[in-house]
């Protein structure tokens, strides 16, 4: 039912992974965080009351799903967010959402015509 | 079985529910208006429970091809069918840019008069699903219904904007 209009050749190839990366709360959180700056696995862990193990494990999702990457030349290995394919994955929504509201708007002019040529003609009976 | 994650889409028409209702039930209405500033070529148009509307969508040299099967109708209230993909064959396919996307979502459309007005309610849910198909769908609609996506949209151009 998506159109793929806007991107379909630069859209990355796992944009799957990225939907299932983004399946789980805790892990659009960290994303919302990191989109206000890089942050290192103690930090992340303070406001969601989780372990720094658990938090590891969902940076390796958005790793492998190419949303974050962690710096290698720190001790605390800042993750930082990936820009593009986050606009990717946000980009095939607007597609969606465009879509329906683009379409809904045709019927909206499809309806005031239809309701004026109803109009001009003489009532049936 | 756990809750099946659903899309709502609302929509107030300035036009009587009878109105409405052809629009989405005659071929020549429906591919006046479905598919945004596309050519809509309707192949097949059945509606009626067991009936099927064949859909192409035409920009350029590309087609984008849909196969909906109606489940139920009754007019002029209530329309619901499986909304596929589908290949040139008009069989059902996967989305080539989002294999787990659903390979069928179950279509409600409801239509409610109010003062001259319709009320019309879109309803999407998975049908069939694969547990991959209910998460990438159910994070898809958590973006779009009140979450990720508003935050996130100015935040992706405006990074993109600095990387490129």
């Amino acid at each position: 039912m998506v159109m793929q209009l806007s991107n379909s050749a630069t859209a990355p190839k796992n944009l799957d992974a990225i939907f299932a990366a983004l399946a789980d709360p805790t892990r659009r959180a960290i994303l919302t965080r990191l989109a206000s700056g890089e942050a290192g696995v103690n930090e992340l862990a303070e406001p969601f009351k989780m372990s720094q193990p658990a938090v590891s494990k969902h940076l390796k999702v958005l790793e492998r799903a190419g949303l974050v990457e962690r710096a290698i030349d720190k001790q605390r290995r800042p993750a930082r967010l990936k820009a593009k394919p986050m606009a990717a994955a946000v980009s095939w929504l607007e597609d969606f959402r465009e879509f329906w509201s683009s379409s809904f708007d045709q019927l909206d002019d499809l309806l005031e015509t239809l309701k004026q040529a109803d109009m001009k003609e003489p009532p049936n009976e | 079985m756990s809750e099946l994650p659903t899309y709502v889409l609302e929509r107030e028409f300035d036009a009587p529910r009878e109105l409405v209702w052809r629009t989405w039930t005659e071929a020549d209405l429906l591919s006046h208006w479905y598919g945004p500033g596309v050519e809509t070529v309707i192949h097949q148009l059945d509606v009626a429970p067991g009936g099927v509307w064949l859909n192409e969508m035409k920009w350029g040299e590309t087609s984008n091809f849909e196969r909906m099967e109606y489940i139920e109708v009754e007019p002029p209230a209530r329309l619901v069918w499986l909304h596929s993909i589908a290949n040139a064959e008009w069989e059902a396919a996967a989305n080539p840019m989002m294999p787990d996307w659903p390979r069928v979502l179950l279509t409600t459309v409801t239509f409610a008069e109010k003062d001259g007005k319709t009320l019309l309610k879109l309803i999407w849910q998975p049908h069939n699903a694969s547990p991959a198909e209910l998460a990438c769908f159910a994070a898809a609609m958590a973006g779009m219904d009140k979450g990720w996506v508003s935050g996130m949209d100015m935040l992706a151009e405006m990074l993109a904007d600095m990387q490129s």
